[in-house]
């Protein structure tokens, strides 16, 4: 299994080079990341290959279920997050973010993820939007709200 | 060396001013408790602050010197910080305070004494500190002083020295050392050319034609990706309590205990600060190498893992001065000498100041306030630890469910407040996903970083160093500084580097394969 990830990032890296390859000719632009890319390349059907051929003693990347399920437990709701931001902008996010781990993962009571979710945007918005002046993006119902 | 002193007592001026004074502390204070936190690291915490150190170096008086103060603040708490779950809970803080658990949890637990285990590794800390930064003080400058002398064949050959020194001494993976390397050196090449403003590996977006920039990439790998790398070890949950008081009678103990190891530990922080210097190497590596040199040339070494003092303090102190001795190569030759120092350097890009030599001479008040915050910052770091154990003790037990989102949240604030971006944040997202898989894989991340840190300006005096040569490569082999070819020598040494690990990891597999019973 470990073998199979290796090999499928390796050429997965290995195939980026072909379409950044550019013109290999003296001084120009394309030089450099030429060359850094075929080095990339090189470098990556090595690991392959050795990848392919030593056997390894590692049984498998992960531990076991509860580990991949933990770490997707942060993932998905943190992809989830981000791409929400146009739309429900930064503060709106953080509450409903941070609010939702203390539900699910925390299992606090109501009044505590309530508290949470209130509480951890209005730091950050008194931090920096206040403190820093930095304007982080404001939901699509700004107009209504403000925030 | 009249000079030096002049020049520190000036820094001192400079690092004693009220706004630097607070930025320190604010930035000890944040270091603390970053190095407390199992899911976040050093590294990690300067990439997550660095946007915040940009609008300390836009808006205070003390510009980019108020901003250096305080991320090498948070390095600095950070190396106190990650000692303390080490000793108390067994659990390290930090990558660097692994060393640690050998004996200092021992020490806390088996013996009783964890106020004598934390004494002992503050006074270390604060001792192996203080001597690197004194060499850092009269090395940094001498070695500025040589490197301005460089032309562009000379510097381009540094550069490739320090990429080939991340492979010859990241002995574990040079193959993967290699890639990583490569993959930096050409994420640092998206965008417009800086030469002739001809767009590369774009795809056509116009999104990426100003390049990928460093900040939310190295947030997403060492930020996020930490982040997700500790969920999977989220299993530890319970933690004992124990009574975490450093008393005074601790620490005249630790300094006594200091005094008879006087011997063991001023070599092994010499040591420390030597391997610092080279680049890609900092605490971590200096605090293992610090507990195996005292291990090796102890007479009693049948103590050793049961709570042996010098066990606490050899590492503490190596590691201590690798830190400092990591920002040497950064100020005088523009080279980060370990991932933070990466990370510390993609601020100085940033906040417009072009690390390396002519710092020393353009950017006086900048060098020497740093390095006068040295000294006040580990003397500061020393006293608040002292008094703040129990309290450092108590954040370790915030529960996972609030910290690692307000984590993920900090690190979505930084990179998109940089350029006020949204790609800004998806880049983080992405690298977060990408560097959690990279560890998994065990590929190191150090190398990437510093290519893509180092990449344009690698690029840079390449083309510079050809272009001066009308596109004839000898000019690397002829160039000379005072007589010495020092570009030549510098890249037979690296290609040396490089060689010697690929060949002997390829010959110990193979060996391991003969020696495998199965095949």
């Amino acid at each position: 299994m470990v073998i199979a990830a290796v090999a499928m990032f390796d050429t997965r890296k290995g195939a980026l080079p072909d379409v950044a390859g550019g013109a290999p000719g003296g001084l120009s632009g394309g030089f450099y990341p030429f060359w850094s890319a075929a080095v990339l390349f090189t470098f990556s059907a090595l690991v392959a290959l050795r990848s392919l051929t030593t056997p390894q003693a590692v049984l498998g990347v992960f531990k076991d279920r509860r580990s991949v399920a933990s770490v997707l437990a942060l993932a998905v709701p943190m992809v989830v997050a981000s791409a929400l931001i146009p739309y429900l902008g930064f503060y709106l996010m953080t509450a409903l973010y941070m609010g939702f781990f203390a539900a699910v993962l925390g299992r606090y009571r109501w009044s505590w993820v309530l508290a949470i979710a209130i509480l951890f945007p209005l730091v950050i918005y008194l931090i920096f939007e206040v403190g820093f002046r930095v304007s982080l993006p404001k939901s699509i119902f700004y107009d209504v709200v403000r925030f | 060396m009249l000079e030096v002193l002049s020049d520190l007592a000036g820094g001192f001026g400079v690092a004693l001013l009220p706004a630097n004074l607070l930025m320190l502390l604010a930035g000890v204070l944040l270091g603390l408790v970053i190095g407390v936190l199992p899911g976040l690291g050093g590294t990690s915490g300067v990439a997550i602050l660095l946007p915040v150190s940009v609008l300390i170096a836009g808006s205070g008086t003390g510009g980019p010197t108020t901003a250096i103060i305080f991320l090498a603040g948070i390095y600095w708490g950070a190396l106190f910080g990650g000692v303390i779950t080490s000793i108390l809970f067994n659990i390290p803080g930090e990558p660097w305070a692994v060393a640690l658990l050998f004996d200092g949890y021992p020490l806390a637990k088996r013996k009783g004494r964890p106020g004598l285990a934390l004494g002992s590794s503050f006074v270390a800390s604060f001792v192996g500190a203080l001597i690197a930064t004194i060499l850092l003080t009269f090395f940094a400058r001498a070695l500025a002083f040589e490197a301005i002398k460089f032309g562009p064949a000379e510097l381009f050959a540094v550069f490739i020295l320090s990429f080939t020194t991340l492979v010859g001494l990241g002995s574990e993976a040079p193959l993967k050392s290699v890639m990583m390397i490569a993959f930096g050196l050409l994420l640092a090449s998206i965008g417009f050319d800086s030469l002739t403003g001809e767009p590369r590996l774009t795809f056509g977006h116009i999104e990426l034609l100003s390049g990928i920039t460093f900040v939310p990439v190295t947030i997403g790998l060492f930020g996020i990706g930490e982040v997700l790398a500790s969920a999977e070890e989220q299993g530890i949950g319970f933690i004992e309590r124990m009574n975490a008081k450093v008393g005074l009678r601790d620490i005249r103990e630790a300094f006594g205990a200091l005094r008879r190891r006087i011997k063991m530990v001023v070599p092994i922080s010499v040591m420390g600060f030597l391997f610092g210097v080279l680049p890609g190497h900092g605490a971590t590596a200096g605090s293992f190498l610090g507990y195996g040199l005292a291990r090796q040339y102890s007479k009693n070494k049948a103590e050793f893992g049961k709570g042996e003092i010098s066990g606490i303090m050899a590492p503490q102190a190596a590691a201590d001065s690798a830190a400092v001795g990591s920002l040497v190569p950064m100020i005088a030759l523009g080279i980060p000498g370990s991932p933070t120092s990466a990370v510390m350097m993609a601020g100085l890009f940033i906040w417009g100041l072009q690390p390396g030599p002519l710092l020393f001479i353009d950017h006086k008040d900048f060098v020497w306030g740093l390095i006068a915050s040295i000294y006040l910052g580990h003397l500061l770091t020393f006293v608040i630890c002292l008094a703040a154990v129990p309290l450092l003790a108590m954040i370790m037990r915030t529960p996972y469910a609030i910290i690692t989102p307000f984590i993920v949240v900090i690190s979505i604030i930084g990179s998109y407040s940089l350029n006020n971006s949204m790609l800004d944040v998806f880049i983080t997202i992405g690298f977060g996903l990408v560097g959690y898989w990279l560890r998994k894989l065990k590929y190191p991340l150090a190398p990437l970083v510093v290519a893509l840190v180092l990449g344009d300006s690698t690029e840079r005096e390449l083309r510079k160093a050809l272009i001066g040569s009308g596109g004839d490569p000898s000019t690397f082999v002829t160039s000379t500084v005072g007589g010495l070819p020092l570009a030549a020598t510098m890249l037979f040494l690296s290609v040396m580097l490089v060689l010697l690990p690929v060949i002997r990891s390829t010959r110990s597999r193979r060996r391991a394969v003969a020696d495998d019973p199965a095949h």
